[in-house]
């Protein structure tokens, strides 16, 4: 009959003292109070409609209480909403939670602090029907668009209300033209301050900042090619557009075709900062980190982006002629890109770009210690490159790998140290490789079909003249490797068979399922022991 | 005592039946029983046995019974829940009418009358052919005879209503021994138990409500716009321009389409209420509603109307010389008062009509006034940069500039003794009304910042102030389920209008003072002659409590806001909805109609104001109004405001729209975290 059932009558009634309470008297009082408490709440409602909130307070109960002549109820005016707290035992039994307070310590608590006290204050929240883009309004989302069209549906059958928009004038706000000044002054004075780092958070973070993005990569743009000797600049200015493009609010699309070639030029120019300056590296990689994140947030936006930019990257690889701190640029770059654009561009063309760097490594070869030095940061960070990828690439497949390919790769894998160990360098490949290319001479059956850089393969195969033909497939041990057979892999004294299985194995690793034993095989054949960090240290105790 | 009645009544039966022996053998019992003196609890007799006996041995012979049922059965209904109530009244009418033909099947013709008289004017406005049926009911024959009796008793009417409801009416009808209203409903109701919430206002029932409107709206009303305003002024003002700068361009009238081309260069909408100018100014004495489509007629006020300085209309023609015109095409700008650090204690706000100042009330009982025009710059600047800042920086900051400058920004008002529910600022910006869950509603001058004057006379929370358009007078609106009207130099209200069948939680004044707009918890709105004190109209369609009202300046639509977000347009002088103007998803706080009532904002605690085009519906010529209305009034912007809630809205005299709310950042910082 009713929601209170007669129970919590009897209860209540013990908790006044009442022990025994009839039970008809209990049946008669429940829908009494039932519908007291509906009452209660009908006039608390009320309440809170009049005080404009949509959340019953407890305030609203007791002046409803005070509207029917009742006595409040008090203790519960404290501003934290009522903590319900399970009773043991019991599924659906409930208590209000009734801590003991010391009076001591309530007496000496220190006060609290004053509230700030209630103020006004003025915005323009549209002129005339348009939201400014001030931070007191509510953000303007990115992607509205769809849901006004949708609004706007119905109204096409209506000719009359088709809204005649007049040109809009395009005006900056004192503030905001203030901002800009302060900001670029910033970037180009005050380098790494704490300052500085302030307004990068705010550029990062504030709303309304939409209408200086064009004048900010404006600015950006012109400030990159006028000073690209000056470091720190430099450095402020990347650091300037990664606040551009995490701030939430600011719709940057537009406008990255814009900023593109300037960061672009952070990654991949052939100096950057003064002579002497050493950490160039570092603005780098930070850029490139940069170039990942564009890629990634904007890449479905901009289908043909990531593709741009890795042609891009990949011509600055590729070409001999460019200085080895571009090539390290174009590396980090594409490392940045993720696994896959390693796998897809670098991976095939890692042996024959280590041929070239080899000369440029050996201090006999190459006197100038700053240009060995270089060297050394390029074959750094193509080992950081194509061990990240293997390293994503065995986590992704470990679970994957088949008992037999995992045998196989353990058998490579020693193989492949002892050969590192006789090895002093990887350079002593491509002697090696010569000899295995003379012995068999048959046309070269995989090459790398990607459009962005066929063109780039050839082109590399041609600068290499004779030595093309190392891509040359040998044969048995070209399946070799792939099929995972043990007794060939066992037999590593021929050589020359296997260093040919590596070439292809390698211009064959942007196949998504292509086996990671053989791979990860030619990649320490390549690096030696310095890729071992990279295999993931489950697969790594099943090597030993 | 009971015992004997019942006895007394048992045996009167035997005998007026003539049963003799059982007669007999009671008596016999009877003397038994009582000489052995056992009168233990099994034979006291059971009340529920008892009452039926009781009532039939009366019922015969007292129609008075009848009255007296269904008149507790109706002040019960009347006073039950108010979320029960509709479900509830539903019962009235059926119940009302078996009484009746109960009492005319009895013979009690002259009490069946009585009856009828006394009770009638509840279903009138429903039923009101049927009731003039019943009243050709006057003896048994007739009974047989008439055909909606018959179909009433023939037929159990069913009625629809959800569990709870059920529960209470057996519950009332089986404690208060009304044995009568529960034969009744037994034996010709048939009652649907719906399962879930109760609802507001079934299909059915709307097809009744039509029937309320078409009764009750046949009253006239003269909806026009105020004559000799001085918006009305303005405009006769520039009428005689044009009219002389036509008269000097060409001799003859040769048409008034070149009259009309003149004026669209001149400047858009003024043009067709300057034509009506022209027209009214030939002829002085058409007033009333004859004037053509789409213009508003000029209505004289009933009231004796306050007296403007001459200062004072200057300034006011000066803005409505400004007034910027909006349309579909011409949004308005939307400044926006956001109160900041008012730990959910801010209950009401009101702006001022030429948006200098802002009164806010709060639940501490304390009014407070901002001058935003002292405010100035630097105040906004420094504000806008805690709104902006995560909370923590944000309130440090706030609370230097607290301390620098900005000490005494606000004047506070105390002197209620209660939250404050609802603000009004008089149109010249002189005072300022407030009202409180204290009862009182209280007067403070502007100027001197201080009380003046206390009204008393509500004897419950009072939930809304309106000051009246031409100021002087002013309406309050309360929990006791009255309004009443006030004028500032009187103690005791003026008129008092009952009706209202819960609170009354908002009003509005019509633009030509004669009328007052209530809209309350009963799911109604309601419009009063000022003058008598009568109820004219009443506008059924909301489905929860009326929160919000709005008339347009011509003086013929009402809009009303709902607290399930729905507005509905009201066409004033047909009684009839324009059209629902659905969007919001939250309580409507407030609405306000542009200038010239093309436009018609609302602000809700959706955290959105939105703006509807109504300019085609109020403009358009009568006969294809209802074409046009529908398919014109339609959302033309959302403004979503950073988590404020918004609590009022107001055109300026210029157009440009103020609204304010209370900033409550808990719900973002939830959404945030």
């Amino acid at each position: 009959m009713s929601i209170v059932p007669k129970d919590t009558i009897h209860v209540i009634a013990q908790s006044i003292g009442i022990a025994n309470l009839h039970d008809d008297v209990a049946k008669e009082l429940a829908p009494d109070v039932e519908y007291r408490m509906r009452e209660i709440m009908q006039e608390a409602v009320k309440c809170m409609r009049h005080s404009k909130r949509s959340i019953l307070t407890t305030d609203d109960v007791n002046s409803a209480l005070s509207l029917r002549n009742v006595e409040p109820l008090y203790g519960f005016a404290s501003g934290d909403p009522l903590r319900f707290r399970r009773a043991l035992g019991h599924s659906d039994l409930f208590y209000v939670e009734d801590r003991d307070l010391e009076f001591k310590e309530v007496v000496e608590a220190p006060l609290p602090k004053a509230p700030l006290d209630a103020s006004v204050v003025a915005h323009w929240l549209a002129v005339e029907g348009v939201q400014p883009a001030i931070p007191e309004n509510a953000p303007i989302e990115v992607l509205a668009p769809p849901t006004e069209t949708k609004k706007e549906g119905p109204r096409k059958d209506d000719e009359s209300a088709i809204d005649v928009k007049p040109p809009v004038k395009h005006v900056l706000s004192k503030e905001l033209q203030l901002y800009f000044e302060k900001m670029t002054e910033l970037v180009v004075t005050g380098a790494d301050t704490q300052l500085l780092r302030d307004a990068l958070v705010s550029l990062a973070t504030d709303s309304g900042l939409h209408p200086l993005v064009p004048y900010f990569t404006q600015f950006v743009a012109d400030e990159v090619t006028r000073s690209l000797d000056d470091f720190p600049l430099l450095f402020s200015l990347m650091r300037l557009v990664q606040s551009l493009l995490l701030n939430p609010h600011i719709h940057i699309e537009p406008y990255l075709h814009q900023m593109m070639p300037s960061v672009i030029t952070c990654l991949v120019a052939k100096r950057l900062g003064g002579k002497g300056i050493v950490n160039h590296w570092e603005l780098r990689d930070f850029t490139a980190s940069l170039v990942a994140f564009i890629c990634k947030r904007f890449g479905h936006v901009y289908h043909n982006l990531q593709g741009r930019v890795t042609r891009t990257l990949l011509h600055a690889f590729l070409d001999p002629k460019k200085a080895l701190t571009q090539h390290y640029g174009a590396i980090r770059g594409l490392a940045a890109l993720g696994s896959r654009v390693v796998r897809l561009v670098v991976l095939p063309n890692l042996e024959l770009y280590l041929r070239l760097l080899a000369p440029e490594l050996s201090p006999e070869t190459q006197q100038n210690e700053m240009k060995r030095y270089e060297a050394w940061r390029v074959y750094g960070a193509l080992q950081t490159a194509s061990g990240a990828c293997m390293y994503e690439k065995l986590k992704a497949q470990s679970f994957l790998l088949p008992s037999s390919s995992r045998v196989a790769l353990k058998s490579t894998a020693r193989v492949a140290t002892t050969n590192a160990k006789h090895q002093e360098t990887a350079m002593d490949i491509s002697p090696r490789k010569r000899i295995g290319a003379a012995d068999l001479e048959q046309p070269p059956q995989k090459r790398p079909h990607l459009d962005t850089d066929n063109s780039i393969a050839t082109e590399g195969r041609n600068l290499d003249g004779a030595e093309s033909t190392v891509q040359l497939e040998p044969r048995e041990g070209g399946k070799a490797p792939r099929i995972g057979e043990e007794n060939v892999l066992e037999d590593s004294v021929r050589k020359p068979s296997k260093k040919g299985g590596k070439s292809i194995t390698l211009s064959e690793a942007w196949k998504e399922d292509g086996d990671v034993g053989p791979l990860l095989a030619s990649l320490v054949d390549l690096f030696g022991e310095g890729m071992l960090p990279f295999i993931p240290s489950k697969e790594l105790s099943s090597f030993i | 005592m009971e015992e004997e009645k019942v006895e007394q009544a048992v045996l009167a039966y035997l005998k007026s039946k003539g049963y003799r022996q059982a007669e007999l053998a009671f008596h016999d019992e009877q003397q038994r029983l009582r000489h052995s003196g056992s009168q233990t609890s099994d034979t006291a007799i059971d009340s529920s046995i008892a009452n039926p006996i009781l009532f039939y041995a009366k019922s015969d012979n007292d129609p008075n019974r009848y009255k007296e049922g269904y008149s507790k059965l109706r002040s019960w209904v009347y006073q039950s829940l108010d979320s029960y109530k509709n479900e509830l009244l539903r019962i009235l009418y059926p119940v009302f009418a078996h009484c009746y033909i109960d009492l005319v099947g009895k013979g009690f013709t002259q009490e069946a009358r009585d009856f009828l008289q006394r009770f009638r004017e509840d279903h009138e406005a429903s039923h009101v052919r049927d009731i003039q049926k019943l009243e050709g009911v006057l003896s048994p024959q007739h009974l047989h005879e008439s055909e909606l009796v018959l179909t009433l008793r023939n037929n159990k009417q069913s009625v629809k209503m959800c569990q709870y409801s059920f529960e209470l009416l057996l519950q009332y009808l089986h404690g208060t021994d009304s044995m009568l209203m529960l034969g009744i409903v037994n034996e010709h109701l048939n009652i649907h138990v719906l399962p879930g919430p109760p609802s507001a206002l079934p299909k059915d029932d709307e097809v009744v409500a039509q029937g309320t409107l078409d009764y009750l709206n046949q009253k006239e009303i003269r909806w026009g716009a105020l004559e000799d305003s001085l918006e009305d002024k303005f405009e006769k003002h520039n009428a005689a321009a044009l009219l002389e700068k036509d008269m000097a361009g060409k001799k003859d009238g040769e048409g008034e389409d070149n009259k009309a081309k003149v004026d669209g260069k001149a400047g858009g909408p003024s043009n067709k209420k300057a034509k009506k100018d022209k027209a009214s100014t030939a002829g002085p004495g058409t007033t009333a509603k004859s004037a053509g489509p789409g213009s508003a007629p000029r209505v004289k006020a009933e009231l004796p109307m306050p007296t403007m300085s001459e200062e004072a209309e200057k300034q006011v023609m000066e803005d409505f010389r400004k007034r910027a015109r909006l349309g579909s095409n011409a949004l308005p700008s939307v400044s926006f008062y956001s109160f900041i650090n008012t730990h959910n204690s801010l209950n009401c706000a009101s702006i001022s009509s030429d948006g200098a100042l802002v009164a806010g009330g709060f639940s501490d009982s304390s009014v407070k006034v901002w001058d935003m025009a002292k405010l100035g710059e630097q105040k906004t600047i420094a504000g806008s940069v805690t709104q902006d800042k995560p909370p923590t920086n944000g309130f440090t900051e706030t609370r230097e500039t607290a301390l620098e400058g900005s000490k005494s920004s606000y004047a506070l008002l105390q002197g209620h003794a209660g939250p404050v529910y609802a603000a009004s600022f008089s149109p010249d910006s002189e005072f300022l009304l407030t009202s409180s869950a204290d009862c009182t509603v209280r007067l403070w001058s502007m100027r001197l910042k201080t009380n003046l004057m206390g009204y008393k006379g509500h004897n419950f929370p009072v939930w809304d102030v309106q000051y009246s358009p031409v100021g002087h007078y002013f309406a309050t609106a309360s929990h006791d389920r009255t309004a009443r009207i006030w004028c500032m130099e009187r103690m005791q209200p003026l008129r008092i209008l009952v009706g209202h069948m819960s609170d009354v939680d908002c009003l509005q004044w019509h633009v030509n003072c004669n009328y007052v707009a209530t809209g309350g918890t009963d799911n109604t709105v309601r419009l009063w002659d000022v003058q008598t004190g009568e109820c004219l109209r009443v506008f059924n369609g909301h489905c929860g409590t009326v929160l919000s009202l709005a008339m347009s300046s011509d003086g013929r639509y009402m809009a009303s806001g709902d607290d399930r977000g729905a507005i509905f347009m009201w066409d004033l002088g047909s009684g009839q909805c324009v059209a629902p103007l659905m969007g919001h998803t939250s309580c409507v706080w407030t609405l306000a109609f542009s200038g010239e009532g093309s436009l018609l904002a609302s602000g809700s605690a959706d955290n959105t104001v939105r703006l509807w085009d109504v300019n085609a519906s109020s403009k358009g010529s009568r006969s294809e109004e209802k074409l046009s209305a529908t398919r014109h009034l339609r959302l033309l912007k959302t403004l979503p405001t950073k988590s404020t809630p918004v609590y009022a809205l107001k055109f300026s005299r210029t157009n440009l729209l103020l609204a304010a709310g209370a900033f409550s950042p808990s719900q973002s910082a939830k959404a945030t975290t």
